[in-house]
């Protein structure tokens, strides 16, 4: 039923399989585009072949390289300040008894509700500079660094804790030896969110309003019936994505391996 | 404990000691009824506080209502124009809920399937994993082109946005199963369908709810932004239209009842997973974004 009873016998490595099907289908995914775009001659305006979304990376390089670099750095940006000002948070609450039981609740609820509904008015208020979008993603993506490194320092383990005390450690001697420790997978999975997140506020509010950045030259290209180009922005804007994601990811793995010497 | 060693001493040392008791047993009730009341009343406290600051600093300040409006208005527009509110609030609920099932409806057979073909899985699970990763809000524009500026474009995205997260997490969650207890149901030759519910179902049941959670919330922002960017209907595009017109009341009154809608799913959610747990009898354990 799954890899455990995996056939030993056949000629073919298990790792050929799982490297090498993905590579297998995203290949005929691609030629079967290609293919149905020039048979059925579909207009390129709904759906471009894969060849001109290529082409057209050549004529708009420049375009996307500005607008990319526009969209990457903010949303770069609002990630580390999200970071920031999460553990900042979270190490308030984690600290102090009266801070949590005051905010948490609150906390939860914005976690919760669709704080994107409140892009429209950053805008409103802070203009279409890049103020209005870097408040607004950092206010998205903020509460899940917050809320999970706090469940970390909350969740450290009750008997290590106790035997913190039992030896006479200080509040601060604990928290660096035990607490924090623990709370590290939480804070990189809090992060890992935000990664997300950051992104999703800068591309919204360029959405909204912008005068650069990819969210705001993807819709200028629908406008105008240029669907090659805007593949090939939304493809730049994975690889920003994918960027910022891997930063958690391999921080995660630094840190881990310094831990663990 | 002073209770207890009282009818140790004497007469007068013992109604002394017992008065004492007493006292303390009640000090220790109120210290206690005051440390079950401060999680309730310190958050209360807080809202009021910031409730009342808002209220009252707006109107000291003398800020042009276009900039911040103070509680109170935005609570008028909502008694006074709930009609239009709420209708406009309708689209918005339905394509969310519908984007939300057909996420949840599809991610999970989606899940089922990669997780008991192993080839599929293979071929198809690294492909699923990007698509999770990358910020797939940036298709909206796509799905105008191809759908229009219709419910079906702002549903397509709700869906899509919806979607990956159920399926990693229906993967995630049937693979977890413990190992023992699957080899003890294949040594006591139970049929895989009957190892599938009775041992890897209850295991997955927990992660698939967090992806539901995480679902909930990204076809709720998939329809807002749908609503943001095609401009038809719906409570994003109150909000759209009222914050750039200025109509800083109208702007709040639509995002509080945005946000009391996403509490209500998200609670809804919450409240079937805690039935499925009662049933079931497992215990779900995991439920942080």
């Amino acid at each position: 039923m799954t890899s455990g009873s995996a056939s030993q016998d056949k000629p073919i490595p298990e790792a050929a399989y799982a490297l090498g099907l993905p590579l297998v289908l995203g290949v005929a995914v691609l030629v079967g585009w290609q293919l149905a775009v020039r048979l059925t001659g579909i207009s390129p305006v709904i759906v471009p072949a894969p060849t001109d979304i290529v082409r057209s990376f050549g004529s708009i390089a420049g375009d996307l390289l500005h607008h990319g670099w526009a969209t990457g750095s903010e949303a770069l940006f609002a990630f580390i300040l999200s970071v920031l000002f999460g553990v900042a948070a979270a190490l308030l609450l984690g600290f102090s008894t009266l801070a949590f039981e005051t905010f948490y609740p609150g906390l939860v609820v914005f976690q919760i509700i669709p704080k994107i509904a409140l892009a429209p008015l950053f805008t409103f208020w802070l203009g279409i500079a890049s103020t209005s979008r870097l408040s607004c993603a950092v206010f998205i993506s903020f509460f899940p660094v917050t809320l999970a490194t706090m469940t970390g320092l909350k969740r450290a383990d009750v008997n290590a804790l106790r035997l913190c005390q039992a030896l006479g450690a200080s509040r601060l001697q604990t928290f660096v030896s035990v607490q924090i420790p623990y709370a590290l997978p939480y804070f990189f999975s809090g992060a890992k969110v935000a990664a997300t997140m950051s992104i999703i506020g800068i591309v919204v509010g360029e959405f909204i309003s912008a005068n650069a950045g990819l969210g705001y030259y993807m819709l200028r290209a629908q406008s105008y019936g240029e669907t090659a180009h805007l593949f090939a922005a939304i493809l730049v804007l994975c690889c920003i994505g994918l960027f910022l994601y891997i930063i958690p990811v391999q921080a995660e793995r630094w840190v881990r391996r310094w831990w663990w010497n | 404990m002073r209770e207890a060693m009282a009818p140790l001493g004497s007469m007068m040392l013992s109604s002394a000691a017992d008065l004492g008791g007493r006292i303390i047993a009640i000090f220790a009730r109120g210290v206690r009824t005051l440390q079950l009341g401060r999680r309730v009343l310190l958050p209360s406290a807080l809202a009021l506080a910031l409730m009342f600051g808002w209220e009252f600093g707006t109107r000291a300040a003398h800020l042009s209502s276009m900039i911040i409006v103070p509680p109170s208005a935005v609570f008028a527009v909502l008694t006074a124009s709930y009609g239009i509110l709420l209708q406009q609030a309708v689209p918005t609920i339905v394509e969310t809920l519908i984007g939300f099932a057909l996420a949840a409806g599809i991610g999970i057979v989606l899940g089922t399937t990669l997780m008991l073909f192993r080839r599929v899985r293979q071929a198809l699970y690294p492909h699923v994993l990007t698509f999770q990763l990358i910020p797939k809000i940036a298709l909206a524009p796509l799905f105008i082109v191809w759908f229009g500026v219709g419910p079906t474009s702002r549903l397509s995205l709700a869906v899509f946005m919806a979607f990956f997260p159920v399926v990693i997490a229906t993967i995630a969650g049937l693979l977890s199963a413990d190992r023992s207890a699957v080899r003890m149901a294949n040594a006591m030759m139970a049929s895989s369908w009957q190892t599938f519910i009775s041992i890897r179902v209850p295991y997955a049941l927990p992660h698939i709810f967090a992806g539901l959670k995480i679902a909930v919330t990204m076809a709720m922002i998939g329809v807002i932004v749908g609503e943001f960017v095609t401009a038809q209907a719906g409570l994003g595009y109150i909000i759209m239209m009222a914050s750039s017109g200025g109509d800083t009341a109208l702007t709040f009154a639509a995002i509080i009842l945005l946000c009391l809608f996403g509490l209500a799913l998200y609670g809804a959610v919450a409240l079937g997973e805690w039935l499925v747990e009662r049933r079931m009898g497992v215990t779900v354990t995991s439920g942080e974004f």
